[in-house]
Order: C-alpha cells, then sequence, then structure tokens
C-alpha cells in the first residue's frame, strides 16, 4: 500500500512537472528556463561539494603512499 | 488637480530611498535560498555532518536577511497608497492583484517555511526539512517573481485597457500579465543577480574563515559550492541581461537610448559608446569613446539592425502629443457627462496617445492654448536622465564582467583543492563582498530612471501620479525613512557581523571535523600503491 501511494504520488508529481514544462515551453520561454537553469546551478554546486569530499579522501589515501615512497 | 513638483520629487526620493534600501536585502535572501538547498541536499544524499553545519550556519544568516529584508519591504507596500495615491486607484486593478499574492506568499509561505527550516532541524526527518528548504528557495524567488510582474506592467503595460467610464485601467488578460517578454527576462535577471550575490557573500566570507584558518573545512565547501554557483549565476545573469536589454529596445526605446548615450540616431552598424559624457541640456555627449559595430551587434543581434537615437524618439513624441491631447480632451468631457457617444467615439479613435496628451497638461493645464514651445518642452521630458542612466548601466556591466572574471578564477582553483593557499584570492573574495550589490543597484536605477517620465510607461506621466501631500509632510516622512532603514542597515551588519564572528561552531562544529572516514561498514577502497610496493618487495 506505501509504495503504491509512493506511485501514485511521484506519479502526480511527474504529470504536474510535464503540464508545466508544456505550458511554460509555449508562453514563458525564460520562466521554464528559470527553472531548469536553478535546478541545473544548484545541483552542479552540490555536486562540486560532494566532489572535494572524494578528492579529499583520496589526497588522504596519497599521503601515506608519498610517505612510503620517500 | 496639479501635484505640487516639489511634493512629486519628494515622493520619487521617497520610494527611490526605500527601494533601494529594501534591496539591499532581497538578493541574499533570493540567492542563498537556493545555496543552502544545495548544501543540504548533500548533506541529506551523502549524509556527512559538516553539509548540516553549513546548512544551519548559512541558514542563521539567512534568517537574519531574511527579517529586515521583510520590515524593509513591508512600508513599500503602503507607499503606493500614501504617496502614490492617483497612481493606485489609476492601474490598482491590475497592480493590486500581483502585489497581493507576492505579500501572500512572502508573508505566509515563505515566512512559515523559514521559520520551519530555522527551527525545524530536531522536529523534523531529513527528507522533510529538505523539503522545507527547497519551499523556503522557491516561495522567496516567487514572491520575488510577483513583484517584478508588477514591475514589469509599469515598463511595458500589457493585458489591460484604460476604461474611459470608470477612468482607470482594467486587466483584461492576466496570463499576458505574466507572460509579459519583460516580466519574463526581468524575473529571471533579478533572481539570478540574487544567484550572484549570495555566492559572492558565501565566498568572502568562507575566504575571510580560511585566511584567519578558523572553520576551514567549512569555509573550503562552502567556498567551492558557491564558485561553481555564482560561476553558472554570473554567466546567466549576463545571458539575460542581453534579453533585457532586446525587450527594452523594442519597448522601451528611450530608456535604450539613455543607456546608450544617444542622441542622434544613426545608420547601421551602429557604434557603442564605450565611454561618454551626456549633456541633458546640450543633447550631446560632451565626450565619447566608441567601439565601431558593436552596439547594433548587442541590442538588434544583426549589423543590419538600428535603434532610435533621442531626436528621432523626440519627434516622434510630438506627433504622438498632438494625438493625444484629443483623447485627454474628451476624457474631461466624459468625466461629466459618461453617456457622451460623440466624446467616446473621439476617445476611442486617440486612446493609444492618451499617455502623451497627459505629458502634455503637465505643462499646458488648458489643451487649447497649448504653444508650440510647451509641446517642445513636453516632447522633451520623454528622454530620461541619460547620464545618471548610462552610467549606472556602465557600472552593472563593468561588475558583472568583473565578478564572471573572479568566478572563472576561483572555480579554476577551488577545482584543484588549492584555494586556501591563494591568500591574494581569498582577500580578493572579501572585498567583493560589495560588489553584487552595488550591481543590484545599479540595476535598479537603470530600470526606474530609464522609465521616467512614466509611472507606467508611455500611459501615465509621473507628473500625475503622486498624491497631493504638503512639502513638510513628505520632507519628514523622507526624513523619517532614511533614519528608520538605516538603523535596519546598521542591525543587519551588527547582527551579520556577530554571526560570522561567531562561526559555526555554535552548532557543536568548532573548525570542522576534517575529511570524514568512511563508516567500515560502506566498501572502502584499498589505498593499492603500498600494497603494490610491498608485494613488488
Ligand atoms: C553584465 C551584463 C548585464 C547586462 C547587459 C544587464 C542588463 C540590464 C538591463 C537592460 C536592465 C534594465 C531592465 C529594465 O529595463 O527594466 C537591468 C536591470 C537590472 N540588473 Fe542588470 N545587467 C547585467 C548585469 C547585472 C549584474 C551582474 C547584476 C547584479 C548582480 C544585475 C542586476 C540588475 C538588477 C537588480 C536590475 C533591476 C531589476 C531588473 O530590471 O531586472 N545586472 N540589467
Amino acid at each position: 500500500m506505501r509504495t503504491f501511494l509512493y506511485f501514485l504520488l511521484y506519479m502526480v508529481i511527474a504529470v504536474a512537472v510535464i503540464f508545466l514544462a508544456a505550458v511554460l515551453g509555449a508562453h514563458g520561454a525564460w520562466y521554464f528556463a528559470w527553472l531548469v537553469g536553478t535546478a541545473m546551478i544548484v545541483l552542479i554546486s552540490a555536486a562540486g561539494g560532494a566532489l572535494l569530499d572524494t578528492q579529499e579522501e583520496h589526497a588522504a589515501q596519497q599521503a601515506p603512499a608519498e610517505r612510503d615512497r620517500s | 488637480m496639479m501635484v505640487n513638483g516639489t511634493v512629486v520629487a519628494l515622493s520619487r526620493i521617497q520610494f527611490a530611498a526605500t527601494a533601494l534600501y529594501h534591496f539591499l536585502f532581497v538578493p541574499l535572501t533570493l540567492g542563498l535560498s537556493f545555496l543552502l538547498a544545495a548544501m543540504e541536499t548533500v548533506y541529506v544524499t551523502t549524509g556527512k555532518p559538516i553539509y548540516k553545519d553549513m546548512a544551519r550556519f548559512w541558514g542563521k544568516l539567512l534568517m537574519i536577511n531574511f527579517a529586515l529584508g521583510v520590515a524593509t519591504g513591508l512600508t513599500m507596500e503602503f507607499q503606493f497608497g500614501t504617496n502614490w495615491s492617483f497612481y493606485s486607484g489609476f492601474v490598482g486593478d491590475i497592480f493590486g492583484a500581483p502585489l497581493a499574492i507576492e505579500g501572500l506568499m512572502a508573508f505566509f509561505m515563505e515566512s512559515t517555511f523559514i521559520g520551519l527550516m530555522v527551527f525545524g532541524w530536531e522536529r523534523l526527518s531529513k527528507g522533510q526539512h529538505l523539503a522545507v528548504t527547497w519551499l523556503v528557495a522557491f516561495g522567496s524567488n516567487l514572491s520575488a517573481l510577483w513583484i517584478l510582474v508588477a514591475n514589469s506592467f509599469m515598463q511595458n503595460p500589457r493585458g489591460a485597457a484604460f476604461d474611459p467610464l470608470t477612468m482607470r485601467m482594467q486587466l483584461t488578460s492576466f496570463p499576458q500579465l505574466i507572460f509579459n517578454p519583460d516580466a519574463q527576462s526581468k524575473f529571471v535577471h533579478t533572481s539570478v543577480a540574487g544567484y550572484v550575490t549570495a555566492a559572492i557573500f558565501v565566498a568572502g566570507v568562507s575566504a575571510y574563515y580560511m585566511l584567519h584558518k578558523r572553520h576551514v573545512e567549512l569555509a573550503k565547501r562552502s567556498f567551492r559550492m558557491a564558485a561553481l554557483f555564482g560561476v553558472l549565476a554570473t554567466i546567466a545573469v549576463i545571458t539575460l541581461g542581453d534579453a533585457l536589454g532586446f525587450v527594452d529596445a523594442r519597448v522601451q526605446p528611450t530608456k535604450l537610448a539613455a543607456m546608450e548615450g544617444l542622441w542622434k540616431s544613426e545608420a547601421a552598424p551602429m557604434p557603442f559608446n564605450l565611454i561618454a559624457f551626456p549633456s541633458q541640456a546640450q543633447r550631446r555627449n560632451v565626450a565619447d569613446v566608441r567601439v565601431p559595430y558593436l552596439l547594433s551587434l548587442l541590442v538588434t543581434h544583426s549589423l543590419t539592425g538600428t535603434v532610435p537615437g533621442a531626436d528621432a524618439l523626440e519627434r516622434q513624441a510630438v506627433r504622438r502629443i498632438k494625438d493625444g491631447i484629443p483623447a485627454v480632451q474628451a476624457l474631461h468631457v466624459l468625466a461629466r457627462n459618461p453617456t457622451d457617444a460623440a466624446a467616446l467615439a473621439e476617445f476611442d479613435a486617440h486612446r493609444k496617445d492618451l499617455g502623451y496628451g497627459f505629458l502634455l497638461e503637465r505643462y499646458a493645464p488648458d489643451l487649447n492654448d497649448a504653444t508650440a514651445a510647451q509641446l517642445e518642452r513636453a516632447a522633451r521630458d520623454i528622454i530620461p536622465p541619460v547620464a545618471a542612466v548610462f552610467w549606472s548601466f556602465r557600472v552593472m556591466v563593468a561588475l558583472g564582467l568583473l565578478m564572471l572574471a573572479y568566478f572563472v578564477i576561483t572555480v579554476l582553483y577551488t577545482l584543484r583543492n588549492r584555494i586556501q593557499r591563494k591568500t591574494w584570492l581569498l582577500k580578493t573574495a572579501v572585498w567583493m563582498i560589495p560588489v553584487p550589490f552595488i550591481a543590484n543597484e545599479a540595476g535598479w536605477l537603470v530600470a526606474e530612471l530609464g522609465r521616467q517620465p512614466w509611472t507606467v510607461f508611455d500611459v501615465l506621466p509621473t507628473w500625475m501620479s503622486a498624491s497631493t501631500h504638503s512639502v513638510a509632510y513628505m520632507a519628514f516622512s523622507l526624513i523619517g525613512f532614511v533614519v528608520l532603514y538605516s538603523v535596519f542597515i546598521a542591525v543587519e551588519m551588527y547582527l551579520m557581523v556577530r554571526a560570522i564572528r561567531l562561526g559555526p561552531a555554535e552548532h557543536g562544529d568548532a573548525g570542522g571535523p576534517g575529511p570524514q572516514v568512511r563508516p567500515s561498514l560502506s566498501p572502502r577502497p584499498l589505498p593499492a600503491a603500498p600494497y603494490g610496493r610491498r608485494l613488488e618487495g
């Protein structure tokens, strides 16, 4: 039941997004660009943050290696 | 009834002053809310507590800023009624709807969710809290959307028509009002300008921490996210600035002429005035430095396109004023007798130039006796104060390009994870904090000074729009506002600086835990090199 409700919720969201995209795409191209662009900017910035953690972990692993080598 | 010129000037100064104060707060809220959404998204997806600390710390600064933003915005809504009552009566049917939606969004949706966001960390699940943070971001930007739709109506009145029987403008199409190209590009330009502002702010404060070796892990991550956020937002703000200029070229040619210091019409391809010293009295630029071809390219996106100079626009205004005279005269007849069919027909024939007739009424209260000199004077009024608009525009664009260069450099260093060693860049980042705020204020000066002499472009002149207060009342309230808002700014600065000095330590993170070791249950990549060497013997 819970899964079904989630399924319904996501379907409603998907239909709403498609509707919004269709209306905004036709009448408000810049509004549409704002929605898509904002999501993109936020996600790229978030990915940049997560990438920093990976870089630091990588560097932390490299550091003992460097020490061992010297 | 003629409103005293000094009262109109004081009403304008009061609105400009309060709007400029208010807009010191707004952009930071618009952008910081989405940056918070980015930080919390990382927290929820990776589970690393440092991102929670980041979201909480920057959220606290957002809260301070939001509270003062609302306080300064509140009084502006009332000013429409108190100082611009004729304007409010004239366009209230259209202007009122978006303004009310904006108020509802800001005070109910945005404020409620911001409260939940700041105080709900312990009460909401991770997912719920993230949803709330995203709703704060959308709520604040969508409330800005409505006020910008209202402002765009003033720049390019679409979706409404003047009704001579009710003597005011009435809404004819709500979709036309909200999908107005001016509203679209203005909203995105302004919202994204907010993103740029927040990115510079977060990067600057983070740089301050890194310079002082405090909260370094938190600062490094905040800086990285802000730099990526900022570089994309700056590209977007410039793109949308270009789109706005393109819209202006078609719907507000007088504003464009002022922005470009364009007194005389020229053949294509038109040169661009990089630097100029415009003289309103002499109707020319006293000196200028020009770049060939560039203006045609910038504002028409072609080498063969042209835009009219002030001279051609003034000539056109003379024709429109002459055409507007019968419209105003018919309106006076209709005011006395709304059923006069001849007056109604006369009005309909000339209605599109009604606003231009009003321009002349300022100098010739009895339009039957208007002289050629009065007509010329009214026509000259259609050119906004060129030097102020020209230079405000140059300041905004120059700062936009400066911020682009800055973000490109910071992204390069932060992606290599070397930013904390580049002391000069960190110092620059701190000094960059005021830059977007100045660009924002300059942007509004372009938009609003460039709209003069109209409150509603081509329809309602500013000289008619104000309330009939006394000079003393206006001067007194202006001083009151300036003092009060200066106190607000001082309070904001004090609270912000105090919160920044205190830092995120309050939330249990005194400097950041350093890179988190992955939980032992999750797959851990083996450090291959040492093993390899051991095996090699
Ligand atoms: C660099 C290229 C840029 C261009 C070509 C540009 C263009 C414009 C134009 C034409 C306007 C007047 C809009 C109107 O007619 O009502 C405007 C307004 C404005 N600009 Fe810019 N702009 C640029 C950069 C920026 C930057 C970097 C910021 C701030 C970070 C900014 C913030 C604003 C604001 C707040 C307004 C007033 C609100 C509005 O009308 O959108 N602009 N800009």
